[in-house]
This record gives C-alpha cells, structure tokens and sequence, in this order.
C-alpha cells in the first residue's frame, strides 16, 4: 500500500520535474546547433511559472474543461506507468489527453485553432496504430502486455526489436512536436498557423497544457526505456543517444505536409513493424 | 402453467398483440398507451426472465396446436408476402429469391426431414438473456422516443390520413420477431424469425413512400432475402450432416473435419453478414437512412444487424480451430478497417454512424473468428455496449436533426448554444465510444490483447481504431465548437424524448461500471461449455496472465479527474472571456474579422474530412472488392 502510493506521488512528480527538465535540455541543446548559447536549463519551469500567473482569458469555457481533462490523462497514463500497468490500457489513457487537447482546440472559433486541430487529429493517426503494433511486439517477445513481466525479462528487448525501435522513433518525433512533423503546433516561431492547435490556449490553461506534455514526453522516453531494462547504464546511452537523435533531426530537416506524414509514416512504420513482428511471430 | 412459457410467450406475442392493436385503434392517444404499455411488458418479462435463466423447454404446441406446424403454416406465408412483394415492384431478385427459397423450404419439410428433430424447441442461456434485454429494453426505450419523433415527422411532411398505425405495427412487431429469433432453438423457427425481420426492415425503410425510400427498401428486401437462401441453404446442408435441426446439438465437437458441414456453417456465417451490412453488402444499411431516425436507431442498435452476430456467436464454437474461423477474423477486421476509414470521409452524421455501426460489427465478427475464450469475451461486451451507445447516437441526432433541419456535422456546429442538454448527451455517447472508463473501449482492449498473436488481424485493428477516434473526435469538438453563449439555458423536448436519451446515457455509464459483474454473471456461463474462460476478477480488476483490466480502479480515477475538471470549467465562467484569435484584427463578433476597408470579413475553417483519400467514390469499389474476395475465401476455404 506504501509502495503503491510512493509509486504514484514519483509518477507526479517526476513527470514534471524531468519533463522540465528535458524541455531546457531540448532547448540549449538546439541552440548550440544553431550557434546560439540559448536560455538557462531552468527557463522552461520559469516560463510556465509566469503563464500560470497570468489573468486567464477564456474564448470558450469548454476549453478549459478540455485542458484539465489533457493534464489528467496525461499524468494518470505517467503514474500508471510508474505502478507497471498493463501497457494497451497506458496508451489508451494517454490517447485520451491527445484527444481532449484537440477538442478543446475545436471548441474555439478561430480557423487556426481548427486547422491546428486538424493536423493534430492526422498526427495522432499516423501514430496511434505504430504505437499499438510497438506494444503487440513486446508481447510477442515476453508473452505480456504487463509493464511488471517486461521489466522481468532477462535479455534487452532491443536485440529482438530492432525494427519497432525505429517505429518508436517515428511515433516519438510526431509526439515531441519535432520536423518534419511539427504540422500542428511547433516550439519555434516559425508556424505559418501562429501557434496553431494551441493559439486559443493561453495563460495558466497554457500552463497545463505545457506540463501536460512534459508527462507525454517523459511516458514515451519511459516506454523508449523499456528497450533496455536490464540494466540503468544501457538504458541512460540508449534514451541520450535517441534524444540527441531527435534533435537532430528537428535541426536538420523542415515541416512537410500531412500527405507525406500520413503515407510516410504508414508505408515506413507498418513494413517495419510487419518484417519485425513476423520475425517474432516465426522464432 | 409454467412461468417459463408464459414468459417466452409474453415477450414473443405481447408486441404482436401489441401490434395488431396499433393498427385497429387509430387514435394518438391509445396508440401511444399501447406502445408504452406493450414496452412496459417487456421489460417486466425480461427482468422476470433473469432469475430463470438458463433452461430449455420442449414447447411442443401452444394452445393445442403444433408449433411446428403453425411456423411451417406462416413460414410459407411470409415468402408468400415477399414475393407479392417482388412482384408488386416487379423485381426479378426478390421473386427469384423468393421462389428459390420456397422451394428449399417444401424440399426440407417434405422431403427431407423425417419424424421429429427438435425435442427442445426453446434454449434461454445467458447468451439469449443478453439478447432479450437488448431487444426489450432498448428496443422499448426506441420505440417510445418515435412516439414524439412521428408526431413531428407526420407534422412536418403533412402526412394525412395517418400512417402511424402501420408504422408502430411494425416496429412492436419487429421487437417480437427478435425475441423469437435469440430464445428459439430450433432452426425451422429461427429461419422463420430471420425472414421476419427481413420483412419488418423493408416495410420499414420504405415507410415514406418515396421514389428513394422504395428504392432502398427493395435493395434492402432483395439483399436480405440473398442472406435467407444462404440461411436455408445452410439448414439444408447442416441437416443432411448432422440430422438435426436444434441449434444446439448441430455444434458437436468432431464434426469439425467434414467438408460439407463446414460449408453449412460457412453459408449460415454469410446469412449473418448480409444481415449485419458487412462489406460489400453494407448498401442495404446505407440506405436504410432514409426511413424516419427511430427506425435506424432500431436497425443498428438492438435489431436486425444484431442479428448477424448472435448467429456468428453461436455457432463459433462449431468451427473453432478450421480454416473457416480464421478467414472469418480476417474478414471481421477488415469490415472494421474499411467501415472506419469510409466514415472518417464522411460529413453526414448519420453516415458516419451508419459505417460505425458497420466498422464496430466487424470487429465483433473479428473477435468470434479469433474464437478464444478472450476474444469471445470481448465480442460479446462490444455486443451489449454498442447497443445502448449506438440506440443513444441515433436517438439524439434524430432530435438535432429535427431541431435543426439538417443532418450534416458541418451544420452541428456550434450546437451546444442551440441545444446545450442534447449536445452534451451527444458528446457523452461519442466519447463512450472511444474512451477508457467505459465499454466499448474496455471490450476493444480486450479484442486487441486476444487479436494479438494474429498479425493480420492486429494490424488492421491497429490502424481501424485510431481512424475511429479521428472521426469522433472531429465530431465531438464540432458540437461544442460555439462563440461564448452566457448562461446555460436547457432546451424544451418532449418529455419522452429525454425518458429515451437520460436512461440510455446513463445506463451507458452505468454499464461500464458493471462489466466486471456482466462478465461473472452472464458471459462467463455461456463460455464455459466450449472455452475455458481466463479471467480473474479480483477488487474490480479482470486479470489474465498477460493482461490487467483494472476496471473499476480506472472508473474511480475518471471520475475524480472529471470532478477536477468540472469545477474549473464552473469557475471559468467567471474568467474574462475573448473572442477567438484573427490575428489581432478581431470584431468582438464571433468568426469575423476586420477586413479591407475596415468590412467585417467571416473566416471559415471547416473540418477535414479527406475526401481525397477516404471519400465514398474512391474507396467504396476496392472495399466491395476486398470483401468479396473474402467471401469467396470464406466459402472455398470451408469446402
């Protein structure tokens, strides 16, 4: 009963303290690719800080409702995780938020919001079945779709999964907003839909849709982990190298259109997911 | 008398009764006490039937008379009607049909079956209970919302005299004929039942006379008449096998291996498909939009396509482990696949509900050919919640539509200024369909972790299900999509209308709660003859040995995270509340901004609906296509 509870008050906490702290990471990390010294470490929790401050100007109050729903899905999906669930059950409840933050962006009348909103639905298509298939393949592999069970399992998954590694990739550069897939809202100013499924967002419900997606991004690092359980040392390299890899990316390469995302994503992360899971499927 | 006869009696004669009255007492008045009362009957005889369940009974007359030889007397009658029918409209299918299957049924009754076959005419297991309180209790709650529906609908189309009397004949009859078709043990009947229903849906859909609404309910006769020749065919084939007609007893094990009864299961599973809409025969369902919405809600929800999938589900275990039961799951996903990505291209909301109807019924088809103890679990939780959140759909866009003139969801937006308790009901019914706590999404969980070990199966799962949340959610958030209305103002509806859609809501939520409880009670007896049911229920939690459904843990944390939310929803209200952003040229007008010479300008944003890729034109040959390939895959493979 103690542990259950430690579990969950870590699955609270650490959510947004790493999830921040990532976020400034992410940050200094990309301006020093682009010759830029970049903001301290600290600056995403004093951003938010000042956001949550702010008078809150509502353009529907649905809106609200939405954001409060996106924070606690997000955050039950991360404690979840932290009191080792069952894995389908922690996506679907991490779908939930995604899903809430698109209708709250509906819920307003500006055409940003809406294409923003939009694109963010297409996002989640071209995500949701590969993240599934991820899941099914650690299934494959451990006779489980139990977090305790695979994290009992002796040999690092990824020699056995390499392929749907690379599908974890795809799914996580949609999820952290990166290019070539930052269609709905991006971190740069550089959106052609201003700040696009988030314009109509603003002050402290701004806030928590920030901290909302620091739990995402530190959920799906977790899930990232959960390729190289058996040991702490393996699973540090393996999520620095993917996030250094996600960066990366995100400097080197520019926004596409939800066309190529969709087939893109699909064509690459279906074959790959297909050649992986019959490999398991036939061993 | 035994009670349990009278029960059966009461649930398969009370609507008939009911019926008939309708037709002879032309008054509003007494029409709708007899539909009210008939409804209350129902529901009463299948609460009753609760504690009796499971038995059998022998049945063999019903007032002195033989019962075989009263169905046998009426089977021919029908086909009779169905074929004045076919040559009413001059219909060569229909009469083909009709001939052909006149023709298998004197061929089964006199010249192949000899002395009696059927010593238990009735089986209520907890399978036909489920069945039962579907039909009566969702079917009543549909009827009674038509009450104020067809007043409205004849007041709006000036409908005089009054086409109500057969309109509500229909129905009630139809709500019998169900009960019939699930409680029946003996194929004869059930044939009977099956083209029953086939009847009821065509007068149905073409009770508005007009030149698009005949059309459909031909196409829905001819159809549906194709799925009865299989169905007698298939009795044909099963009696020639197994001699015997008790549905019961033709699903042996060891009968497995021989060719000839697979193809009888195989010709009894397209029966079902027809019946359930599967692609490519999804037109019928498709046109049957153009009846009145009550009539639809009965369709998709508690009749007809429900049919379909009772037969799959009974006669799974017959064919668990051939080559049958897995082109059926293949088959099944597909449906879902296909039937999702034709509704994302949809703005018609009473299509998109149509082909979600379709997509959903696929996976439980998918599900009964995994044919696992897991998977059957699934299909029939998906069964019962489907039924109630799909009846709550097509009630409450039948209300919006006729609120607001239109069915599209382009015209919906917004609707929470105009009816905020019906939009709210509305977004409760689509996020039940997509979202943890509640059932559809439980049975979909379970439905994925038995598909699993199935790669075809799982991936087109896979992708189905995240094209299904695309479409909801577009829809959800075009219902609360409203420039900022002030205080809330419930809507007038006729007091009917909220006794339909507060229960069915309600019991939605309610049903979610409970599933540990209807798994324990009702599904886990069914399964246990032909499967050995895995789960665990442990302080809420249905737990197998690899996956945790932790159903009511996550029912309490949802509703403290909705608590959270409502109360800052109340207390956004007070926040300063702001026009949308137009990129700083806002009029204080909702959708304007200020254009050239200072004009107010209206920005439009519709929703995406991807035509291009998901549209009708583009998609629904290949679709037909893939399905027929499967079909032709199914019956071959059985042979």
């Amino acid at each position: 009963m103690t542990r259950t509870a430690i579990l969950i008050a870590c699955g609270l906490i650490a959510g947004p303290i790493l999830g921040g702290l990532v976020s400034g990471m992410d940050r200094i990390l990309t301006a020093r690719m682009q010759s830029r010294i970049g903001p301290p470490l600290l600056q995403p929790f004093y951003d938010v800080a000042k956001l949550l401050f702010k008078e809150s100007l509502v353009v529907n109050v649905w809106q609200v409702f939405c954001a409060y729903c996106y924070i606690a899905a997000s955050s039950i999906a991360l404690v979840l995780f932290f009191l080792q669930s069952d894995l389908l059950l922690i996506l679907f409840v991490q779908a939930v938020g995604a899903v809430m933050l698109v209708v709250g962006a509906l819920s307003s009348t500006s055409p940003y919001s809406h294409i923003g909103a939009h694109r963010e639905l297409l996002q989640i298509l071209s995500y949701e079945p590969l993240l599934v298939l991820v899941v099914v393949g650690f299934y494959l592999e451990t006779g489980s779709f139990k977090l305790t069970s695979i994290y009992a399992w002796r040999e690092p998954l990824l020699l056995k999964l390499p392929f749907l590694f690379i599908v974890l990739g795809y799914v996580l550069t949609i999820k952290l907003r990166k290019s070539p897939f930052d269609l709905s809202t991006c971190h740069h100013a550089h959106q052609e839909l201003v700040k696009g499924l988030l314009t109509d967002y603003s002050g402290p419900f701004l806030a928590l849709t920030e901290i909302a997606h620091w739990f995402e991004v530190i959920l799906l690092l977790g899930i990232c982990s959960l390729f190289w359980a058996t040991n702490w040392f393996g699973m540090a390299i393996l999520l620095v190298a993917t996030y250094f890899l996600e960066v990366l990316v995100d400097n080197i390469t520019s926004r596409m259109n939800w066309r190529w995302m969709l087939s893109y994503v699909w064509g690459v992360g279906l074959t790959l997911s297909l050649v992986n899971l019959i490999w398991l499927h036939q061993g | 008398m035994d009670m349990r006869a009278v029960l059966i009696a009461l649930l398969v004669l009370a609507p008939l009764i009911g019926a008939v009255l309708c037709t002879f007492l032309r008054t509003q008045a007494v029409r709708s006490a007899i539909v009210l009362a008939t409804g209350a009957i129902l529901v009463v005889s299948a609460a009753f039937l609760v504690p009796l369940t499971p038995f059998k009974l022998s049945l063999a007359s019903v007032f002195g008379l033989d019962l075989h030889r009263i169905v046998q007397v009426a089977d021919f009658i029908l086909l009779l009607i169905i074929l004045y029918y076919g040559f009413k409209h001059r219909h060569l299918a229909i009469i083909a049909l009709g001939l052909f299957q006149v023709a298998m049924l004197v061929t089964l009754e006199f010249f192949l079956v000899s002395g009696p076959t059927v010593y238990e005419r009735v089986n209520c297991d907890q399978l036909s209970l489920m069945m039962v309180l579907i039909i009566s209790i969702v079917g009543s709650i549909i009827c009674y919302q038509a009450i104020p529906y067809m007043r409205e609908h004849e007041h709006h189309y000036q409908v005089a005299p009054s086409r109500q009397p057969r309109f509500f004949f229909v129905m009630l009859l139809f709500l019998g004929a169900m009960n019939g078709l699930v409680l029946f043990n003996d194929l004869t009947v059930i044939y009977f039942f099956f083209e029953v229903t086939t009847l009821c849906s065509f007068l149905l859909i073409g009770h508005d006379r007009t030149t698009i609404a005949t059309q459909n309910a031909l196409r829905a006769l001819w159809m549906n008449s194709a799925g009865g020749a299989a169905f007698i065919l298939g009795i044909l084939a099963v009696y020639r096998e197994t001699g015997t007609l008790e549905l019961q007893n033709i699903l042996l094990p060891g009968l497995a291996g021989s060719g000839i009864y697979l193809l009888a299961l195989a010709l009894l599973c397209v029966a079902a498909f027809i019946k359930s809409a599967q692609f490519p025969f999804q037109s019928w369902l498709l046109g049957a939009m153009v009846a009145p919405t009550p009539v639809s809600a009965l369709l998709h929800s508690s009749t007809m396509v429900k049919v379909g999938i009772y037969l799959v589900l009974r006669l799974a275990p017959g064919f668990a482990g051939t080559f049958l039961s897995q082109s059926v799951a293949v088959f099944g996903a597909f449906s879902f696949l296909a039937g999702a990505a034709l509704a994302v291209g949809q703005s018609n909301g009473k299509k998109v509900l149509a082909y979600s109807t379709i997509s959903n019924l696929g996976l439980i088809f998918a599900c009964a050919g995994i044919n696992t103890a897991e998977s059957m679990i699934a299909a029939m939780l998906l069964l019962m919640f489907h039924a109630v959140i799909k009846a709550l759909l097509f009630l409450s866009v039948g209300a919006i539509e006729q609120r607001i003139a239109s069915r599209d969801i382009e015209d919906m937006r917004g609707l929470y200024a105009v009816m905020p308790v019906t939009a709210l009901i509305t977004v409760t019914g689509v996020v039940m369909m997509i979202m943890p706590p509640f059932g559809v999404l439980l049975s979909k969980w379970m439905a994925m972790e038995a598909a699993a070990r199935n790669l075809y199966v799982i991936i087109m799962i896979a992708l189905a299900s995240a094209l299904t949340v695309m479409y909801w959610a577009r829809w959800a958030g075009t219902l609360m999509s409203d420039p900022f209305a002030g205080r809330f103002r419930p809507e007038r509806q006729p007091v009917l209308t909220w006794l339909a859609l507060g229960p069915l809501c309600a019991g939605g939520a309610a049903l979610s709660v409970f599933a540990p409880w209807l798994y324990m009670g009702l599904i886990q007896p069914v399964l246990s003859g032909s499967y050995t049911a895995s789960y665990i229920l442990k302080a809420g939690v249905l737990e197998n040995a690899y996956g945790a459904f932790a159903i009511l843990p996550m029912c309490a944390v949802a509703l403290l995270g909705l608590v959270v939310a409502v109360v800052a929803l109340k207390r956004a209200f007070k926040s300063r509340i702001v026009p949308a952003y137009m990129s700083g040229l806002q009029t204080g007008q909702p959708f304007f901004f200020q254009g050239p010479m200072n004009q107010p300008v209206k920005a439009e944003a519709r929703n995406y609906y991807l035509d291009s890729i998901f549209g009708e034109k583009r998609l629904t040959d290949w679709v037909n296509l893939g399905g027929g390939i499967l079909l032709t895959l199914i019956l071959g493979g059985a042979l």
